[in-house]
């Protein structure tokens, strides 16, 4: 107990210091108590009547923030790690710094064991399972199996399943109360998928699936040709899609109803987001008129497809950090009609995965095929993205290889366009957008807002 | 003049952008005017082993790699006659693996490989990876041959000639400082993705051995590889500094 008293006054003394120095605190202070007490997670979470945990590969920040505002706007008091600080040294300085009813936490899907150790968590919402960071994961085969003797380890109330994504379902076998989300068929659902394939094989009898559609990568609408392996049935599902440039709508169809969304967020993986948060929220039993009205109006967080004013230039700030995450993010955001500037900025920091071969699992087609003038290659990975680019077909006079992040900008400002997109892995995003608004860029999503991590 | 390559596998073991060699072997030949045509070879399909000048065969999760084994231990004999003929071949990571005599996993278990290296591999228990360089004597001594690797087992060779030596990073086991085995013109590599990439004077050197076969010696005109052996450089510098270590 002195113990844990201990390590909350350092926590706090360290968060203090950080707001004073204005250093970014988002892990520090949780990384200095847990020190003090590694058993403070207990401690601080039990606090909470509820914890949901949010985990998965892509969309764990955007859903966990869309979660944590329904979850307020209900008129809970909720602590959320909103900043995408998710190991367990941002868990705990989530739950040091704030108070309140809800937790809703991301979790890191590899490091997710140490945090179920110590939380007992209500609900488990997983997003997707796609290939990440391979160096530090390997597999997702493996990273599946880590992910369920987590869960196994001190069980959680009920799991929060990705229906489409075959990796993610399996991990609901043999659980009391799961929930499944996903969408039915759309328009843009296809018979082949563009993106390299995994979780393609039968959890049961190691067979390879068959699909009678995808909505990218392997999520989709799976079956088992020799058992009875298949696409659970969702018990929230998102039907009627219709996807535009500047947003999405759709219908969410569960038992006991049915809300139509409307988002002023594009692209289909933040389709998957809405479906995870608003089904988590309707099972935590929210109404749906405060899903609906926070769904309308929420925008991404910082570097999630975060735009910018500058001069007459709009600039499109955007995280990418695995294949399936750049092929989304360019046939979302790349797929416009107006000529546009691009620059990829690619780091191999520990935080970004040291491995850039997944460079050449994207599918950057949409790019090839957009009206663009230069795309420059930036980061200590210019080089490797530049080749990558060459040999899909952009012709060497089209790319500039800039590794430094400042020239890179300028040069970026210099093509005669008025749209850019810059896409980031994960170490490059917070000095890109430094960068950006030293030039005087005005972000969109948060006018005169901080740098990520500075509070 | 006609390139045939058989890209085996190529939905099983793919992991890593392994997939990327096979793009860029076909547009160095397509950039001289050599056509192209990419046969995928997968579960089931016969292997003519003289249909191809070079198979390519990637890594998988384990998974896949077992989906794809049993069935590659069948086109065994056929794909050791295509070497044989002096068909060119290029194996990364599980793929080179399985091209090997056996596999013992952790618990012991012996899983036997195709035979074509002579050459082991055992299960270890930290997994080998990060930047890695090589020399590799055919190519001379200007560029080294750059890569990532990622692999818990530890190949041991018993005979097959080796790749490479290791300049910095691990290669076959972390011991020996032998990278790869070769055999004919066939080559396999812990090296795994998008090998190529930075490694033009390799995938010239596998063009000239594959083409070989049906053309004789073939001089390949040079290309254009500035940005490649740029950022080849650029890797070697950075990480050579670091004795391969983080």
């Amino acid at each position: 107990m002195l113990r844990s008293i201990l390590a909350i006054l350092a926590g706090r003394l360290v968060t203090l210091l950080c707001r004073w120095l204005k250093r970014g605190g988002t892990s520090l202070p949780g990384f200095v108590a847990l020190k003090v007490d590694p058993l403070l997670l207990r401690r601080l979470s039990a606090r909470c009547q509820q914890v949901v945990i949010v985990t998965g590969t892509n969309g764990k920040t955007t859903t966990t923030n869309l979660l944590a505002g329904i979850l307020r706007a209900s008129g809970l008091r909720v602590v959320t790690n909103s900043e995408g600080a998710n190991m367990p040294a941002g868990v705990a300085t989530a739950l040091l710094e704030q108070r309140g009813e809800v937790a809703v936490l991301e979790v890191d899907e590899g490091t997710l064991a140490l945090v179920t150790r110590q939380v007992r968590a209500d609900v488990v919402v997983i997003t997707n399972l796609l290939r990440d960071q391979l160096d530090r994961y390997h597999e997702l085969e493996q990273l599946a199996a880590v992910i369920n003797r987590a869960l196994a380890s001190h069980p959680v109330a009920t799991l929060i399943l990705n229906a489409d994504d075959s990796l993610v379902t399996s991990l609901g076998e043999g659980w009391d109360s799961v929930r499944y989300f996903g969408l039915a068929r759309t328009p843009w659902s296809q018979t082949t998928t563009r993106e390299v394939l995994e979780g393609h094989i039968c959890p049961h009898c190691h067979q390879p699936l068959q699909f009678n559609f995808y909505h990218y990568s392997h999520l989709g609408d799976y079956f088992c040709p020799r058992c009875s392996y298949r696409r659970p049935r969702a018990d929230y599902e998102g039907r009627e899609l219709q996807l535009e440039p500047t947003g999405a709508r759709f219908a969410l169809v569960y038992r006991d109803g049915a809300v139509d969304l409307e988002t002023p967020m594009p692209g289909l993986y933040n389709v998957y987001n809405i479906l995870a948060a608003a089904s988590a929220a309707l099972y935590l039993g929210i109404a749906p008129e405060t899903i609906i009205q926070v769904v309308t109006s929420f925008l991404p967080g910082q570097g999630r497809a975060e735009t910018f004013n500058l001069g007459d230039r709009q600039i499109t700030l955007m995280l990418v950090k695995n294949p399936t995450g750049l092929g989304v993010a360019l046939r979302t955001l790349a797929s416009g009609q107006k000529k546009m500037a691009y620059l990829l900025a690619i780091n191999d920091l520990a935080a970004d995965g040291r491995d850039v071969s997944w460079l050449w699992d994207a599918d950057l087609s949409p790019l090839l095929t957009a009206p663009r003038s230069r795309i420059i290659c930036a980061g200590l990975r210019a080089g490797d993205m530049a080749i990558c680019l060459k040999y899909q077909g952009v012709a060497e006079a089209g790319l500039e290889v800039i590794p430094d992040p400042r020239a890179s900008i300028a040069a970026l400002l210099a093509q005669p366009v008025n749209e850019a997109l810059i896409l980031c892995t994960y170490t490059n995003l917070a000095l890109y957008r430094r960068l950006l608004l030293e030039r005087g860029a005005q972000s969109e999503v948060t006018p005169g807002a901080s740098l990520p991590g500075v509070s | 003049m006609k390139l045939r390559l058989g890209h085996l596998y190529p939905e099983f073991l793919n992991l890593y952008g392994d997939r990327g060699n096979v793009l860029i072997l076909c547009r160095r030949a397509e950039w001289r005017g050599i056509d192209v045509e990419v046969t995928t070879i997968s579960l089931g399909d016969p292997l003519d082993p003289r249909a191809f000048d070079l198979l390519f065969l990637g890594g998988g999760p384990d998974q896949e790699q077992g989906v794809a084994s049993s069935d590659l231990f069948a086109k065994g004999p056929a794909l050791k006659e295509a070497v044989e003929g002096g068909t060119a071949l290029l194996a990364i990571c599980g793929g080179y693996q399985l091209l090997g005599e056996y596999y013992r996993t952790a618990n012991g278990e012996t899983l036997p490989g195709v035979g074509l290296f002579a050459a082991y591999t055992e299960a270890g228990k930290k997994r080998l990876k990060g930047n890695i360089a090589i020399q590799v004597a055919e190519l001379g001594t200007e560029h080294p041959v750059i890569g990532f690797e990622n692999h818990g087992g530890r190949t041991f060779l018993q005979g097959a000639q080796p790749l490479g030596r290791v300049i910095y990073g691990d290669g076959n086991n972390g011991s020996d400082g032998t990278e790869g085995a070769r055999y004919k013109n066939a080559i396999g590599t812990y090296l795994h993705g998008p090998l190529l990439s930075k490694n033009p004077h390799l995938a010239d050197y596998l063009l000239g051995l594959a083409l070989q076969r049906r053309y004789g010696e073939v001089e390949l005109p040079p290309l254009e590889d500035s940005l490649e052996l740029a950022t080849n450089a650029a890797v070697y510098r950075r990480f050579l500094s670091t004795k391969g270590k983080w």
